[in-house]
């Protein structure tokens, strides 16, 4: 419980600066679809013209970019791609701050096991998401409504949210997997900038050839906006996908944490 | 009596590096050990294993009688640790970790912890970020002492600290003991140890070169000689059984010996002396005769 507190603590900055950048880059998107939709048929006819490959890579989906789910997806992209780097940011400082810090033998010198402690600071890592995921989706709810012209079903509207939230989920579990392996990272955004980056342009290019199985490389892709939206529901087989990639992410990581040697610096 | 610590054939091997081969050795309950030798030894190595922070390669290790790898956290309810370089978490005032330190342990350390900090002279609601090294060491060894625990183990706690507060350290340390702590010290410097402990592990590219206690290690050992004569010697008189490093120069010969004194004495009668001098090596000397035996 006190190392929970305690990493908690750690994290409240860190977490709060997260959950405003994420809002704000949602309010950023949500601010033009006023003037987006007043020339509604315009803007298509432009669409229309770039290439179909293009489209695809940025999500833009014409059947429904203009509809506020539609538009809210193609700012959600960018939404879930800061997401992401926050989560990365999260998972691989778990250990590796403790490293860089020093701090790994004055913790693992107290009476607790490294499974609790493990088990403590994922758990103030996850409680640091589902808070910004909260505070995200309430402020995003509220902007869709404000610039909204006509009703949307609010349901899809927080399915599509969610899936901040579950790519977050798995790029902690690889966080936290890199930091546990890694012997000494010396920054940690290098690291999550570019592992997220990397998934993030491989998700890209996996778009754009269409292929189904290549969705598979990047969590930036196991959830398609468009299918949500038309099935009000996830494909369960990526679902599975994610949460596979999750469980054997962190139940490695505690299997080797626990091995571990935990050298002086 | 109980032995504390009982280290049976620890063997710890790296990749490259050396590690430790072979360790073994035990401390009882209530001595203040001394654990020395020179920097890359094996000291460190055979302190993390004892804390579980790295794991043997072979052999085993108990602390007061349980496996200190399965038991570890149980065992370590008992164990102040204070390792050479400390380093908290910045963002944080002194007060704020040491609290921190003592939540792990169930007990309410506050009072202790206003006591250390006196006798240490440390203050308490500093940010741990803007204090100096010797202050930061002052925090490690509050935060190491606070739950009271029965087994103190150091490593090479008195970098950074001045003479003054190395003295309040020591006494510190000598008052636990009073009390019934066990204490392992390591350190390369031996006048601490010689100072602190009474008795010690001679650690040299991770083996144990011998366990002795500080005064029979100075009792078996060489003793100094150096005679001052009119004329030069020539440079085999004193060269008997157990005379080493045997020195001549101009009117001072200097040796060590080890072996019955009465004859060396002997010698010395059938010459004319001007001066002679017979020491009792320091710790340091002995150490580097072990030292060099070896090498």
């Amino acid at each position: 419980m006190n190392i929970l507190l305690h990493e908690l603590r750690a994290y409240r900055k860190s977490t709060m600066i997260w959950t405003l950048s994420l809002i704000a880059v949602v309010a950023l998107f949500m601010s033009f679809f006023p003037s987006f939709t007043k020339d509604t048929e315009e803007f298509r006819k432009l669409l229309e013209g770039y290439p179909v490959a293009l489209r695809e890579a940025f999500g833009i989906n014409l059947d429904n970019f203009f509809s506020i789910l539609g538009f809210y997806c193609y700012g959600l992209s960018f939404v879930t791609l800061c997401g992401a780097i926050q989560a990365m940011n999260l998972g691989t400082s778990i250990v590796s701050k403790e490293v860089r810090e020093k701090t790994a033998d004055f913790l693992l010198t107290k009476p607790v096991t490294r499974t609790a402690v493990l088990t403590n600071k994922l758990l103030a890592a996850l409680i640091s998401i589902i808070i910004t995921n909260i505070i995200y989706l309430a402020a995003a709810t509220l902007l869709a409504y404000q610039v909204a012209t006509v009703d949307f079903k609010v349901s899809i509207f927080i399915l599509l949210s969610l899936t901040v939230f579950f790519v977050q989920l798995i790029f902690l579990a690889l966080g936290i997997i890199i930091s546990v392996v890694v012997q000494r990272i010396k920054s940690v955004l290098t690291v999550s900038l570019a592992t997220v980056f990397a998934f993030y342009f491989l998700g890209m290019f996996s778009s754009t050839s269409g292929d189904e199985v290549k969705r598979y490389l990047s969590p930036f892709k196991y959830f398609d906006t468009a299918y949500i939206i038309e099935k009000s529901g996830y494909e369960a087989s990526f679902l599975i996908t994610g949460a596979v990639v999750i469980i054997i992410a962190i139940g490695a990581s505690f299997y080797i944490y626990a091995k571990k040697d935990i050298h002086s610096v | 009596m109980m032995n504390v610590i009982e280290i049976k054939n620890l063997t710890k091997t790296y990749g490259k590096s050396r590690g430790i081969s072979d360790i073994s050795f035990s401390v009882e309950e209530g001595e203040i050990f001394g654990f020395i030798g020179p920097n890359g030894a094996g000291k460190s190595t055979t302190i993390r294993t004892l804390l579980s922070l790295i794991y043997p390669t072979s052999g085993s290790a108990t602390i007061f009688g349980k496996d200190t790898v399965q038991f570890a956290p149980e065992i370590k309810k008992e164990i102040g640790y204070l390792p050479s370089e400390v380093f908290y978490y910045d963002n944080m005032k002194v007060k704020d970790l040491l609290n921190y330190s003592a939540s792990f342990y169930k007990k309410d350390c506050s009072k202790r912890i206003k006591e250390l900090a006196e006798i240490m002279d440390l203050d308490l609601n500093k940010k741990i970020d803007d204090l100096s090294l010797g202050n930061k060491k002052k925090v490690g060894i509050v935060q190491g002492l606070l739950h009271e625990p029965k087994l103190i183990i150091l490593d090479e706690p008195t970098s950074g600290l001045d003479p003054l507060m190395q003295q309040k350290f020591f006494e510190l340390l000598e008052e636990e003991n009073r009390k019934g702590a066990t204490i392992l010290f390591s350190s390369h410097i031996l006048t601490e140890v010689q100072r602190l402990c009474n008795r010690v592990a001679i650690i040299k590219e991770g083996k144990i070169v011998t366990v002795e206690k500080i005064s029979t290690l100075k009792e078996n050992t060489y003793k100094k000689f150096k005679v001052e004569t009119k004329e030069t010697l020539a440079p085999y008189y004193f060269n008997l059984p157990g005379v080493n490093k045997l020195e001549v120069k101009g009117n001072l010969t200097s040796f060590l010996f080890k072996g019955n004194i009465n004859e060396v004495m002997r010698k010395i009668a059938e010459i004319e002396i001007t001066n002679l001098w017979i020491e009792e090596p320091d710790l340091e000397e002995i150490f580097m005769h072990y030292y060099e035996k070896e090498a």
